[in-house]
């Protein structure tokens, strides 16, 4: 309440000095909206919507690998091919899928359930935004490239990467498409913390968060944390490849397993960066659709920090079979084994929340105990890998295939999908049809078990992951039969659930505001909400604030009346200018990374020195990129208000406080 | 670089109206340096492990050193750190003038910080056959000097930047903010190079 | 292949399925949701199906040694605890989903239930109970780091030493142990480790310690029956030890991404009683056969000798199911010359084919002058039960196939790119004759 007094509209006014006058973009439809907007929630839509379609691509990539392995000695790809199938796949699923669709659920979702109006640095997050599709297309240009897509696995193992045994540019595309998406990732990141910290609504103290809004803070904790580890790991086998320096160079004293701590000192957290955002999730769906508060809410908060803390300290338990020596594989598999305690309280409480409560079996509500039994079967054979000299029979086996995927899929995406569904009428004022909803799941659900339950089986008899054929007398056939059929079960699922998806978007049965009886902040905004979220920034009274809300209404109604006055009367909403400069930034940053990873050394005697096009080329990049951060400074981070009438729709726009 | 405030009526313009009173931009600033931290971390890690495991033929790092000009710039780093403190004091006051003094002389310790390492990379390269291909030690050393080098170079540009932007008339002690995260960056990049200092030279004379 | 399934090694874990199943039924009786049902109906047909696929030549679940042994009773003490805490808590959510479930449109719009928050008491003793469990598992694990390490102190004297080298996308193996004459690079005669590739012979009953080296990329050393894996890291010195109880043929592979051909760099370990291990070693010490040359041989029936071979799809299996049932007769058989068939002239036009097509640079033969050291070791080639790094079985058919297109079968293989294609070596199909004949006689 303070802070919505302390407004100091009326101080800007008295500002002798005018700010640089810049082309101010002002379209708020078409293709020059999207490419300038700020807006939390229009971002949140395009890393979606980039996720969902990347989704589509890994998981074709997903089938043409469940063909290649259908029948033993199969020839429906060439070892090549599966390669490229197999590295894509993992890279595409985790960095293009899993991680910007917990950004969009971060970007849309979490300021609302603050009660913020946009996220700390709108354009930051504009930037982190286009960063990451800069990234995405960078790693994914070598489909399209004689040079072909990258090949060395996920975590691209040195020296496999380096030029000696990879010589094509491939390799060099999936370092620079990385780098691209931690620096994205990065300052995404950045932007969450500073957000949650410092934006929060009037009376919305820490212990007040949403759990969602705890686990992004956590995961944006590890991403800021954890991603410099493998960017140096790449900016190492980037030097070695660009300028024959010596980190991985075996024959210079190099050490390979410097990638490996590198890489999975990042990696590690990584894999919690990957669920966090999903048990985030599970935790506003099940007390929705129980009826009742999350079951120890501080216990759930305390063991998400455990997790992330614990996550720094287990990478090594990927590399069980590097010959560590006994000390560190005991340390390493005791840490592992203590950060499953954290995690298993989470799966007591989720249990605890749905005790005794009053389960509405809508579609995300189905998702999200799908999930709870996915992700116990992922969890327990992961306390499984725990147990060192057990785990050098399963480590880079199929039992961790199928592992990694119960987590991933039967954990990420199923929580994922259930998001998706929980908040698609707040999204889009529509509703998802509960029997293609629950269709959709029953077949994503069946599909996914059939796929992967027989890889456990597959991993135990012997069959290592990333092998392009195995032979017919390994006892393998039927496994791997099972796994393809199931795999296409999988994919109808998907498509039924894509299907969907688009028909709601378009022609769904439209919903009225707070469809499920939901218990967070988001939830008291109509659907879609509006650009400037809330009309009156929102007082918190409780930890599941709306719900508080929805049960104090006249006295909720008393204070924002006398709120929105007190804003109306310090010069309206205040709404952040659009701005082109982070998309040109990134442009900037695309055509440098083309320099450095794709286009080919000079030849020496064509130009002087060290110039020549791939150098020109990553200069100009580089000048593109730096010129539009400057503009971007100089611009400043002008607004406009906005007036609005009763209803909420905008009475007036009030342009010259930005001048 | 300055797009703190725009957001929602609590957070209006001025950071002081955040939740937790500090600004956004300083808080960035530090979330950001944490992650800075870990960068360096991993390059300074990858230095120590191959100090520990040299492959034979790896020359003696004392006998490229010349640690009485390193010694030097360090200390001249180090001067800078207090002319960036000067800074943000005299824009919190107002002082556009001392700001500007305080600035340019950050610059200028800057360029020399930068040149004795330009001096030394020759030195290295060409005198003592310390190349970046031809050892790990040259791999590691230069990587990380470089990257030092690197980040006070941006910060140079960006002091540069802000020095001109303070003959436009636009920078008020109302921005004091900018200033003041620009200083944190500098003083970490500071920070860091004593980290480095140690780590990468001292640890070779003990 | 079934009926192994009840085998003491891996009998337990059909039990387990069949409790698992059980258990789970009880759950549909008591009118459980369809939800669990088709769970159940799924995991167990899943589950029981399972129980076919459990004696591969590759499986864990059968551990010939005590490594693997010691590392398989970790895993099914981990799958216990596992299974029983999945059993607990998924029987406990379960009841939640069941009984709290809103029943009609009508129980859901009624007034919510409580709005309790958590209950510290119940909280802190499941994270008791989980810790509890934890050390269950943590307990076995400690021991195990330690014991699958390195060979026990009593039985380090008895250990067998080997160095087993990756190379993309095959192995070789030094028995350090052992010497045998050799030529050095200037052509001097030397005593020497001898060396051998792709088949990895060892004295059953005594612990192996293997030192893991590399010369390309990270590759891993597996075998599945006999020790769980470990890594072959560039500058990084590791070994693993591992015994086989009683003579066998066994799997291994590697487990660690290399390139191209990861999927096809196999190899098999041949464990021996130790006389018969004994007599390999002295013939492996032997320098290469020569056939004598024997009156009139019949040219005009070793010309026709290649329109035998037959040719192979690039899908096809490359061993026979007669050598799938006993691989390790079929080692043995490959011990011992032919008493008759061979035709010394072939052989002779081979051996100098050897040297005219390059093969030598790569290839060594000891006591036919050829040194190369790129590619595996051929000295004893013929004597061995597999080609191409356990890829094909070793008959004349399937090393023609080898020799004729190599990159069909071994996808990037350096005989290809860096033999055939970088010295555009063209063989004839009478070459190609004249080296199966050759290498066939290298027993």
């Amino acid at each position: 309440m303070e802070a919505l007094a302390k407004s100091d509209f009326i101080a800007k006014g008295e500002t002798a000095a005018k700010p640089l006058v810049l082309w101010r973009p002002t379209a708020k439809t078409g293709l020059m909206s999207w490419l300038t907007t700020v807006d939390h929630k229009k971002i949140g839509f395009l890393y979606g919507i980039s996720a969902l379609f990347f989704f589509i691509f890994g998981g074709f990539e997903a089938l043409l690998i469940r063909v290649q392995l259908a029948v033993p000695n199969n020839t429906f790809l060439t070892s090549a091919q599966y390669s490229e199938m197999f590295t894509m796949h993992g890279t595409t699923m985790i960095f293009l899928v899993v991680m910007p669709m917990g950004a969009a659920f971060f970007n849309f979702i979490m300021p609302l359930q603050i009660g913020a109006r946009d996220v700390a640095f709108p354009r930051l997050n504009a930037f982190s935004f286009w960063t990451f599709a800069v990234g995405a297309v960078i790693l994914n240009l070598g489909w399209f490239m004689k040079d072909g897509a990258p090949d060395a696995g996920w975590f691209g193992y040195a020296p496999l990467t380096t030029r000696h045994f990879s010589p094509t540019h491939a390799i060099d595309m999936w370092v620079m498409g990385l780098q691209l998406l931690g620096v994205a990732s990065i300052a995404a990141a950045l932007n969450f913390i500073v957000t949650i910290i410092n934006m929060r609504a009037p009376g919305m103290t820490m212990m007040r968060l949403p759990v969602f809004t705890w686990m992004t803070l956590f995961t944006s904790f590890l991403i800021v944390l954890s991603f410099p580890a493998i960017t140096i790991a790449l900016v190492e086998i980037m030097m070695d490849r660009l300028f024959g320096t010596n980190f991985f160079e075996v024959s210079n004293g190099g050490l390979p397993i410097l990638w490996q701590h590198l890489f999975w000192i990042f990696g590690h957290p990584e894999v919690y960066i990957l669920i966090l955002p999903a048990m985030g999730i599970i935790s506003e769906i099940l007390p929705t659709f129980s009826r009742k508060p999350l079951f120890g809410y501080p216990i759930v908060v305390f063991s998400g920090a455990s997790i992330g803390f614990l996550g720094f300290g287990v990478w090594s338990h990927h590399m069980f079979t590097t010959g560590m020596g006994t000390t560190a594989t005991a340390a390493f598999a005791l840490m592992t084994m203590a950060i499953a305690v954290p995690t298993g309280v989470k799966i007591f409480n989720w249990i605890g929340t749905l005790w005794k409560g009053h389960l509405t079996m809508r579609t995300p509500m189905i998702f999200a105990i799908g999930f709870l039994w996915m992700f116990m079967i992922g969890g327990l054979s992961g306390v499984m890998h725990s147990a060192a000299p057990s785990d050098a029979e399963q480590h880079g086996s199929y039992f961790i295939v199928a592992h990694f995927h119960y987590v991933l899929i039967g954990g990420s995406l199923f929580a994922l999908f259930s998001g998706i569904h929980y908040w698609f009428p707040l999204m889009f004022g529509r509703r998802v049809s509960e029997f293609w909803g629950k269709t959709s799941f029953w077949f994503i659900f069946i599909g996914f078990n059939v796929t992967f339950f027989p890889m456990h089986f597959l991993g135990m008899e012997g069959m290592p992951r990333r092998t392009f054929t195995y032979d017919g007398d390994m006892g393998w056939n039927l496994g791997n039969l099972t796994a393809t059929i199931g795999a296409f079960i999988l994919a109808i699922g998907v498509a039924i659930y894509f299907v969907t998806m688009i028909y709601t978007f378009f022609k769904g049965e439209k919903t009225t505001k707070d469809p499920w009886d939901a218990r967070t902040l988001e939830w008291s905004l109509p659907n879609p909400p509006p650009e400037y979220n809330f009309r009156v920034i929102p007082t918190v009274h409780a930890r599941d604030g709306w719900w508080y809300e929805k049960r104090h209404k006249a006295e909720i109604e008393k204070e924002q009346a006398e709120h929105a006055k007190e804003d109306e009367a310090h010069g309206g909403i205040h709404m952040p200018y659009q701005s082109i400069y982070p998309f040109l930034a990134s442009v900037g940053i695309f055509i440098g990374a083309l320099g450095v990873a794709v286009i080919d050394p000079a030849n020496t005697a064509q130009y002087p020195g060290f110039w020549g096009p791939k150098v020109a080329v990553t200069i100009l990049g580089g000048a593109i990129m730096f010129v539009s951060v400057l503009l971007w400074a100089l611009e400043g981070n002008d607004g406009y208000h906005i007036h609005l009438n009763e209803d909420g729709t905008i009475k007036s726009e009030d342009h010259h406080a930005g001048h | 670089m300055s797009s703190t405030a725009a957001a929602g009526a609590i957070d209006h313009h001025h950071d002081s109206t955040t939740v937790t009173g500090i600004p956004n931009k300083k808080l960035l600033m530090w979330a950001f340096l944490a992650s800075d931290c870990m960068f360096f971390g991993c390059l300074i890690s990858t230095h120590l492990i191959y100090r520990l495991h040299p492959p034979p033929g790896t020359p003696n790092a004392r006998d490229v050193f010349s640690i009485e000009l390193t010694s030097f710039s360090t200390f001249i780093l180090l001067m800078s750190s207090l002319m960036m403190a000067l800074a943000v004091n005299s824009i919190q006051k107002g002082n556009l003038k001392s700001l500007r003094w305080s600035l340019l002389t950050t610059i200028l310790f800057g360029l020399i910080f930068l040149g004795c390492q330009v001096y030394e990379f020759r030195n290295f390269v060409f005198e003592k056959h310390l190349t970046i291909t031809n050892s790990i030690l040259g791999t590691t050393f230069f990587t990380l000097t470089g990257t030092h080098g690197l980040h006070v170079l941006i910060g140079v540009i960006w002091l540069t930047i802000m020095l001109l932007y303070s003959f436009t008339g636009r920078l008020t002690e109302k921005d004091a903010i900018d200033v003041e995260s620009m200083g944190l960056y500098w003083h970490f990049v500071d920070i860091v190079w004593i980290v480095i200092f140690t780590a990468v030279y001292l640890l070779e004379y003990i | 292949m079934f009926s192994d399934c009840t085998r003491e090694s891996g009998g337990r874990f059909p039990a387990a399925f069949l409790y698992c199943c059980t258990m789970r039924l009880s759950h549909i009786t008591t009118q459980f949701s369809r939800f669990l049902g088709v769970a159940v109906a799924l995991a167990g047909t899943v589950l029981l199906s399972g129980c076919f696929w459990l004696d591969g030549p590759q499986s864990t679940f059968d551990p010939n040694g005590p490594v693997a042994r010691r590392q398989m009773d970790l895993f099914y003490t981990t799958c216990w605890v596992s299974l029983f805490i999945f059993v607990v808590v998924g029987a406990v959510l379960a009841y939640a989903m069941i009984k709290f479930r809103a029943r009609g449109e009508a129980d859901e719009h009624a007034e919510p239930p409580e709005q309790a928050h958590g209950n510290p008491l119940v909280e802190i003793s499941l994270i008791g109970a989980s810790v509890l469990a934890l050390v269950i598992i943590a307990i076995p694990t400690l021991s195990g780091i330690w014991y699958s390490y390195d060979v026990p102190v009593a039985d380090k004297a008895d250990a067998y030493e080997i160095t087993a080298t990756g190379y993309q996308w095959w192995f070789k193996f030094d028995y350090t142990s052992e010497t045998a004459q050799t030529l050095d690079a200037s052509g001097k005669t030397i005593n020497a480790p001898f060396t051998t590739a792709n088949e990895l012979v060892i004295p059953a009953g005594r612990p192996i310690r293997i030192a893991l080296r590399t010369v390309d990329v990270i590759h891993s050393f597996w075998i599945p029956k006999l020790a769980g894996k470990v890594d072959m890291m560039p500058n990084r010195a590791n070994h693993l030890w591992l015994k086989a109880d009683k003579p066998g043929y066994y799997w291994g592979q590697c487990a660690e991404f290399c390139g191209e051909s990861h999927a096809v760099m196999r190899f098999r370990v041949i464990a021996l009683a130790p006389m018969e291990f004994n007599d390999w070693v002295n013939n492996q010490m032997a320098p290469a056969r020569k056939v004598a040359a024997v009156a009139a041989a019949d040219t005009a029936k070793a010309k026709a000798q290649f329109a035998d071979y037959r040719t192979f799809k690039r899908n096809e299996a490359g061993y026979s199911s007669a050598f799938d049932a006993s691989p390790l007769d079929g080692w043995r058989a490959q011990q011992v010359a032919p008493a008759s068939g061979e035709n010394p002239e072939l052989i002779q036009k081979g051996r100098a084919l050897f040297a005219q097509k390059t093969c030598s640079s790569c290839h060594t033969i000891r006591g036919d002058g050829y040194i190369g050291v790129v590619g595996p070791e051929l000295t004893h080639v013929g004597a061995r039960s597999t080609i191409a790094a356990g890829l094909l079985e070793n008959t004349r058919d399937q090393l023609h196939r080898w020799i004729h297109a190599p990159n069909e079968v071994k996808p990037g293989n350096t005989m290809w790119v860096a033999g055939y294609l970088a010295n555009g070596i063209k063989l004839t199909p009478e070459d190609e004759d004249a080296l199966v004949n050759y290498l066939q006689s290298l027993k």
